[in-house]
């Protein structure tokens, strides 16, 4: 057997968190204490092998790297230290730069070196427009983001609503397409080693239903993350933080109908929605599960930090403080408009559009692309076990 | 020229003091138990020739009767050592034994005694009376009351016809001067209630490696059958789970070395008794070094035998009494659940010095292992100073003799 160790990719995991690995002896305590590991296909012994050999191609096509919740009961359990909850870690941040497309912007993701032109990129692309659409003072009358980009007399599409659409829905569109394809190409390594049938696979409908639809609902109740051990109380964070993201996007495609497409027809229905509108309740529990979430998160994790002497790392944090600033920026413009003090208002209305270019632009990069692989991977993981599958591998 | 204080009377132990004491040495050999033997002399068998511990023991023991250099304390430990190399001076105190030297062993005390107690000898899988002798071999053979379990009901006095009962001994206080202290304080088995996911007190089917040799010994609990205990049912199958609690930075960081053999070696108390059984063996890596490759080989070659390459990280008690082993076969990449009737835990050694609350003067590494210092007279030997099986404790409390002597007539 010929082994094609990647070097570069050991060197990649050591600095990515999974510094540990090569501590591991194979004893497979881990793949036993491990709450979420089947007996069919027990991790995460076989992936500290491979991570320790730098089988690089053997890993990103293994779903149950993806599997994975960082539950931490493997490290608690591990007798050498060698921390496999970590190093699955650095091995999904791994994977989700090698599947981003296009692969600079996804290199440019993975580094804090490059934080710079991470933050300077989209905070740069917005100052400029906002500069260019005139809209860059103080407007008359009470605070109204409305008016952010200026007005004009062009009553079916507001100026505020065509600039940021012209920045939001490129950068959202880049993201789900780069999602689309990195999931793909993922789906494709890992049903390599399946055998299937010819001309017999699901239709999109099947796989819907029978695979990625329970997937989402399994992840909705948080069923395997409740299944942790020593980890179990990140839950109490990460499902407040995910149900407002839910919340928020219901909001935000009710806003983006409403504003930009019901608008267009009927200008009455652009400014701020009221207050004790559904839907902005909705938006305001959001914001404030979101905060709650983050906040509970990051004490987390600087907490677990100082207790096991672990090393923080970029791609863990770097979500951490972007949601947080997109929460914190999103409330305190909110705050400010509601006190109508335009200069703040407008000030964390800026960051806020900033923090939430780099949440859809940096998406499938950074450890927030989690959200889409390890739902996938959830997905194939029932699809690996189902009769469209003749011979396991 | 100064004597020599050896410090624990185990294999060990009396080998530093006789080795001292058969060239012309004083020794005094202090033990915290009520007899001579340690740990060896709980064994069934032990390595490199599978002797029972009588043998080996029984000339030891010889030896340290008939060399009149040889001062022997049993129930003593060392409470202060002041002074320096050449000159120490030991502080000692000898807990109350209840019984004097007039014992004759005729067992009288303990047909009259109504009080019983756990036998810590065969990990308490017995009881014996509050008076009690300590094992079958005991030496120095005189009986000894456990004070926790005796009421003082007087029966024993009025039945012994020696009057050897003193049941207002009390515990004494001596000094001794020495010129340099052989410290072999040896090893206690892990606790296996630590590992919290093997649940050793989940279930009777879950038993060390040390109760089996019990469990094996002709003077066992069982009388050298291999039952399990709580049913006294006759196991159809067995499990070895090594390494439960060594080489892991949560319990003991080091290799126990003996246990793979010990392992090896309990095996064939098994096939002895259940020659059909099947045994599974679930390992990390096996040590057998040097010739005792040699004893693996001719074990792995048995047909009933099968040793899985992946640690136990879970047990779970069934309800007929048995246990299921769940580990992942790290070579074929599956999970194996596999029940047996009785689970045995490999467990490793625990320097005992660990969990000393003090040994005056004494350097431990991080483990608790004793440094040898021999500039300063303090010598380290046996599972005092490392793992090992009885043939290195012998060899490496020799040379702590040596040195033990080199010291003395600096």
């Amino acid at each position: 057997m010929q082994i094609n160790s990647d070097l570069q990719f050991i060197k990649y995991l050591k600095g990515a968190g999974g510094d540990t690995l090569k501590k591991c002896y194979q004893c497979a305590t881990c793949s036993v204490v491990c709450p979420l590991s089947s007996d069919q296909k027990p991790f995460p012994r076989k992936e500290m092998i491979w991570a320790q050999w730098g089988l690089k191609d053997k890993l990103v096509a293994d779903p149950d790297v993806f599997l994975c919740h960082q539950c931490g009961d493997c490290t608690a359990y591990c007798p050498r230290g060698a921390k496999p909850g970590d190093v699955l870690g650095a091995i999904r941040a791994y994977a989700y730069t090698y599947y981003g497309f296009p692969s600079g912007l996804a290199k440019l993701a993975s580094s804090s070196s490059n934080l710079p032109i991470l933050i300077g990129l989209p905070a740069a692309i917005i100052l400029v427009l906002w500069y260019i659409s005139g809209g860059m003072h103080l407007p008359e009358g009470a605070v109204d983001f409305g008016k952010f980009f200026g007005e004009w007399h062009f009553h079916y599409l507001s100026k505020t609503v065509f600039f940021i659409d012209a920045i939001m829905l490129p950068a959202a569109g880049l993201a789900l397409f780069s999602a689309y394809k990195g999931v793909s190409t993922m789906w494709a390594k890992m049903s390599e080693g399946l055998e299937t049938k010819p001309g017999f696979r699901p239709s999109c409908p099947q796989f819907a239903k029978e695979f990625l639809w329970p997937a989402v609902q399994e992840i909705i109740s948080h069923k395997r993350f409740n299944e942790c051990g020593v980890n179990q109380d990140r839950v109490r964070g990460h499902k407040p933080l995910m149900l407002a993201f839910i919340g928020l996007l219901i909001v935000t495609t009710y806003g983006f109908i409403r504003k930009d497409l019901l608008g267009i027809f009927n200008p009455s229905l652009h400014g701020p929605i009221p207050l004790w509108d559904p839907i902005k309740i909705l938006a305001n529990v959001s914001a404030i599960a979101l905060i709650y979430g983050i906040l509970l998160l990051w004490g987390k994790r600087s907490n677990d930090e100082s207790v096991s002497g672990a090393q923080g790392n970029f791609y863990d944090w770097f979500l951490i403080y972007e949601i947080a600033v997109v929460g914190i920026s999103g409330l305190l413009s909110e705050l400010t408009r509601l006190a109508n003090i335009g200069t703040l208002a407008y000030g964390f209305y800026f960051i806020h559009l900033v923090a939430i270019m780099m949440l859809f632009l940096y998406m499938p990069y950074t450890k927030f692309a989690h959200l889409v692989y390890r739902t996938f991977a959830m997905a194939f993981e029932r699809y690996r076990q189902s009769d469209y599958v003749t011979k396991k591998a | 020229m100064g004597a020599v204080l050896v410090v624990g009377g185990g294999i060990s132990g009396m080998t530093a003091a006789l080795e001292a004491a058969e060239v012309g040495k004083d020794v005094f050999l202090v033990e915290k138990n009520s007899y001579l033997g340690g740990r060896v002399a709980q064994l069934n068998q032990y390595f490199p020739k599978l002797c029972p511990p009588s043998c080996g023991m029984e000339i030891n023991f010889k030896r340290i009767k008939n060399n009149r250099k040889v001062r022997t304390y049993t129930m003593t430990t060392v409470k202060a050592v002041a002074g320096s190399a050449g000159s120490y001076e030991v502080t000692l105190e000898t807990a109350p034994r209840y019984v004097n030297s007039n014992c004759t062993a005729c067992n009288a005390c303990v047909d009259a005694c109504p009080e019983s107690r756990a036998n810590a000898f065969n990990f308490n899988m017995d009881k014996t009376k509050a008076i009690y002798k300590a094992h079958e071999m005991a030496f120095p053979l005189r009986y000894v009351i456990d004070p926790s379990a005796c009421t003082r009901c007087g029966k024993c006095v009025e039945a012994c016809k020696y009057g050897a009962i003193e049941m207002d001994m009390q515990a004494k206080s001596f000094k001794l001067n020495v010129a340099s202290i052989v410290w072999a304080t040896g090893w206690n088995p892990y606790d296996p209630t630590r590992m919290d996911n093997l649940k050793f007190n989940s279930s009777d089917a879950i038993i060390t490696n040390m109760m089996m040799e019990r469990l094996a010994a002709p003077a066992g609990p069982t009388g050298g059958k291999i039952l399990r205990p709580g049913d006294n049912k006759e196991p159809q199958s067995f499990a070895f789970v090594q390494c439960a609690g060594s080489r892991d930075e949560n319990h003991l960081e080091f290799c126990s070395y003996i246990c793979c053999m010990a392992t090896m070696k309990q095996i064939t108390y098994i096939r002895e008794r259940y020659p059909e059984a099947p045994i599974y063996v679930f390992y990390i890596d096996l040590r057998t070094p040097g010739k005792y490759e040699k004893f693996r080989e001719k074990l792995m070659a048995d047909p009933k035998t099968f040793f899985i390459k992946g640690k136990v990280a879970d047990i779970v008690a069934e309800g007929d009494g048995g246990v299921t082993m769940v580990a992942e076969n790290a070579v074929t990449g599956d999970k194996v659940r596999q029940k047996v009737d009785l689970a045995i835990l490999a467990t490793g050694m625990e320097p005992a010095a660990k969990g000393m609350a003090s040994l005056p003067g004494v350097t431990l590494d991080k483990n608790g292992f004793i440094v040898s210092d021999a500039d300063r007279a303090m010598l380290a030997a046996g599972c005092a100073k490392k793992a090992s099986d009885v043939v290195t404790a012998t060899q490496n409390a020799t040379a702590a003799a040596l040195k033990a002597i080199q010291a003395s007539r600096r």
